[in-house]
């Protein structure tokens, strides 16, 4: 009865055996021993066993292999089947009767030998079914030792091969290094995994070729990461040159190394790459030098670093870290009013002084404290704006940080919950801003944190904007309530040859989501005006205020408070009774047409700087006789092109709103009765491109009114006025403008 | 005609030779036919002749595989000597294993009778 194997190797269920014999009655009895357990192929001489190797050697199992055949040594065998990588792997039984041919026969690679004359069948099945196991056991360990893709060891089986290294070879100078592809994700977006795969393959390759003659090891950690341990050497360079070479020969691929040079065996393997990797990340970017080298100031960042991480439990018991808070104003009227605040967190450690969360927030990200630190902070920033409620009798909303790792915790909500409700305030007061690099994870897990967030009442500003890869899909499809534009895309601006053309695109990328923006970093004049000249909403910067300690702020904002009353026009100002949900999107836009609606209209008209602005009317002429005859669709959708064409003519600066079904009204800032001309031009232009209709509608007219705040009798409201010219004009029953 | 008991009286072990082929005497005495029947007797019987040691190790090696595999006594045993004095290459006269390989070769063939 056939014995029982796993189903791999198998022909027919059975694995197959190849014979290499050529005596007839050998093969006979040897094949008549197997053929109830094994698929048996017969091969005479050496010709045809190469042959059946060539052309079967994905399923055999074992070779059983006479020393003497007529036509080539059954060593000369042996040794072709080590030197050809598919069959090298492949166990060889030696049929002799020859004692003497046993050491050269182990020493070229045979596995086991059955001596002639042949043993009982019993033995014979026994030493097969053995070393068949034997292979198909390492075999799997082989696989499993190493990464599929590649060949080279899983970082498991490395680091266990590097440390049985440095036990064997205590006294060898070993270095650990660490090769990055940049940017490799975008080479597989650009040309597809398979190319992706084939590069990973090439560099694979390459740097095992580099340093395994040496006794070096390697393997690839977390896709595009190589690892490297091998005796001391110093044309790391060199080899990055030529994996470079090998990569770039077409799609222009570079990389980074770190080099953790002679390592010290008191550090853990694991550990040692992780040096090596600090090293490579100092190149990042930088074309002029790719390899990185660890030395005695990485080590004591390092060091620094452990320090600080070892002094965190104690710090927030202690309460080394307070919040600090940066006012946010709303700049879109003449004159700049508190808007909000940012609570930003600060460490005053014992030995270090105060230590920068430029240093620490990313390292606590990097080692999941950053939960514990943000709930810190919410619960800070809470308490605060329930204190400032009371004491300075307003809400000033505080925006919190909100890391990438806290959406992954599935208590998040109910905590920040528990948090806002324990300190009796708003869900909306608790700003929480998400960096748009959580965003571009794109998990559905994120997505849905976030709109639940959002539905629980909460207002959600992505932070850092314009540093990440978001698409515009992305953006548009996500719940958000403001995009914060990231501080160092402003300093690069505004740095050197000025050229904010970057940011006039997010903005106009923000206002054609209808979204507010809100710049922070903003420490000039200049860079606030610019920003506000661009639309930009609100901001938040030294220009106006560093960050301040809770009792600072307040003192700040009380002080606000007394100058509003008596400062310039166009001071920093609190306005106490400001409507608080000016940011909410849904409270302030017509769901129809993405324009601001009535409540928008009241704040942005009474911001304004009213003595340079315009007020255009516009209604839809005979748009309730088409509303009658065509039903609501139809005129939802004459609504829409309006908008749309009304949207596509004005400056980023001026405000178009909806007022009523048909009735639109936009406030043009920054502007004089000089300009009237332009005006008038495009108020033309609407009625012309209104008047082209597309194909299945019908062409539209707007009457208009027009009103300049600096008119020649200044009297009453610009907006009165705009609407008297507009009903004048109909009275008259014309359907162009009326100034 | 070769029987397993002709075969015993031949002085072959039996038991040993059937063992190997699973107690099927039918395959086994058909083997034992064929051993019988095979060419390197001839070409040691000439290489040994004409004092072509290496063919002659080469038919002898052969030969002591298959008739050990199958337990033929009598002829393996002067197969086995020679051929381990072919492998050490001495100057010895090779003219008594020939005549005893040859008479128990013939031994064998008078078995199967006609």
């Amino acid at each position: 009865m056939p014995e029982k194997h796993s189903e791999f190797h198998s022909i027919n269920g059975k694995r197959s055996i190849l014979i290499i014999e050529d005596e007839l009655i050998n093969r006979e009895i040897l094949g008549y021993m197997l053929q109830d357990t094994y698929e048996v192929l017969y091969a005479e001489d050496g010709a045809r066993a190469l042959r059946i190797l060539d052309e079967q050697c994905e399923t055999l199992s074992l070779v059983l292999l006479d020393l003497n055949l007529p036509d080539m040594k059954g060593l000369d065998i042996l040794q072709k089947m080590k030197e050809d990588r598919r069959t090298a792997l492949l166990p060889v039984i030696v049929l002799t009767a020859d004692q003497d041919a046993e050491v050269e026969c182990l020493s070229v690679g045979a596995t086991d030998f059955i001596s002639k004359p042949y043993p009982k069948q019993e033995i014979v099945l026994a030493r097969i079914r053995r070393t068949i196991e034997l292979f198909e056991d390492r075999d799997l360990i082989r696989w499993t030792e190493r990464d599929a893709l590649t060949g080279l060891y899983n970082p498991d089986f490395f680091f266990r091969h590097a440390a049985q290294f440095d036990t064997f070879h205590p006294d060898t100078p070993m270095d650990a290094i660490v090769l990055d592809i940049n940017h490799f994700h975008m080479l597989n977006e650009r040309f597809g995994r398979e190319t992706g795969d084939e590069v990973l393959k090439l560099v694979a390759g390459k740097l095992l070729e580099a340093v395994e003659a040496s006794g070096g090891i390697v393997c690839r950690r977390n896709g595009d990461t190589f690892l490297m341990y091998c005796p001391h050497r110093s044309d790391y360079a060199d080899i990055l040159k030529s994996v470079c070479l090998e990569m770039s020969a077409d799609n222009h691929i570079r990389a980074r190394m770190g080099v953790y040079s002679e390592v010290s065996r008191s550090v853990s393997v694991e550990r040692r790459f992780d040096r090596a990797k600090q090293a490579a990340d100092t190149v990042r970017n930088n074309y002029a030098q790719a390899v990185g080298i660890y030395d005695n100031s990485m080590l004591e960042k390092e060091l620094y670093m452990e320090q600080l991480l070892e002094d965190f439990n104690t710090a927030i018991r202690e309460n080394q870290f307070t919040v600090h808070y940066q006012p946010k104003f709303d700049i879109r009227g003449s004159a700049p009013v508190l808007n909000s605040a940012e609570a930003l967190v600060r460490w005053r450690h014992p030995k270090f002084g105060m230590v920068s969360p430029g240093v620490f927030i990313p390292f606590f990200e990097e080692n999941g404290m950053i939960r514990e630190l943000d709930s810190y902070v919410w619960r800070e920033a809470a308490k605060q704006v329930s204190q400032w409620k009371e004491a300075l009798g307003m809400t000033i909303p505080v925006s919190v940080n909100v890391s990438r790792i806290d959406l992954n915790d599935p208590s998040l909500q109910k905590m920040l919950e528990d948090i806002v409700d324990g300190a009796g305030i708003d869900r909306g007061d608790l700003l929480l801003e998400i960096t748009e690099s959580a965003y571009t994870d794109n998990s559905e897990q994120i997505t849905d944190t976030i709109k639940a967030l959002r539905e629980g009442g909460f207002f959600i500003e992505m932070d850092d904007f314009g540093t990440g890869y978001s698409s515009l899909n992305m953006i548009t499809a996500l719940p958000l309530d403001a995009l914060k534009l990231d501080m160092q895309f402003i300093r690069t601006a505004f740095r050197g040859r000025k050229d904010t053309r970057h940011i006039e695109a997010v903005i106009g990328l923000a206002k054609a989501l209808s979204l507010p923006v809100i710049a922070e970093g903003v420490e000039t004049a200049e860079q606030m005006f610019t920003l506000k000249a661009m639309g930009c909403d609100v901001v938040q910067g030294y220009y106006f205020s560093k960050p301040l300690p809770a009792d600072e702020f307040e003192a700040y904002v009380r002080k606000l408070d007394r100058e509003s009353e008596s400062g310039a026009a166009q001071a920093p100002r609190l306005e106490k009774n400001r409507p608080r949900d000016q940011f909410t999107y849904d409270a302030m836009h017509d769901p129809l047409t993405g324009l601001y609606n009535h409540s928008a209209f009241d704040i942005l008209f009474h911001d304004a700087d009213q003595d340079h602005i315009a007020v255009v009317i516009a209604t839809v002429d005979g748009y309730k006789a088409l509303r009658e005859s065509k039903g609501k669709a139809c005129a939802d959708r004459v609504i829409q092109r309006v908008a749309n064409v009304l949207r596509g003519t004005f400056r980023s600066a001026d405000h178009v709103c909806r007022l009523q079904e048909d009735e639109f009204v936009i406030i043009l800032t920054r502007i004089t009765s000089a300009m009237q001309k332009q005006v008038l031009g495009k108020i033309d232009r609407i009625n012309q491109a209104l008047a082209d209709a597309p194909e299945g509608q019908e062409p539209i007219s707007l009457s208009v009114g027009v009103a300049f705040s600096d008119r020649s009798d200044p009297g009453g409201d610009v907006f009165e006025d705009a609407d008297t010219a507009l009903r004048r004009m109909k009275q008259m029953r014309r359907t162009d403008y009326a100034v | 005609m070769l029987t397993i008991d002709t075969l015993k009286a031949y002085g072959a072990n039996v038991q040993e030779g059937l063992g190997r082929c699973m107690n099927n005497e039918a395959f086994y005495l058909r083997l034992v036919k064929m051993a019988a029947g095979d060419a390197n007797f001839g070409k040691l019987d000439s290489a040994l002749a004409a004092g072509d040691l290496t063919g002659a190790f080469e038919a002898a090696h052969a030969l002591k595989g298959m008739l050990g595999n199958l337990a033929l006594t009598p002829v393996l045993t002067p197969v086995a000597e020679v051929t381990e004095v072919l492998r050490a290459q001495t100057g010895t006269d090779y003219g008594p294993y020939r005549e005893r390989i040859r008479a128990q070769h013939q031994a064998l063939l008078e078995l199967f009778g006609n």
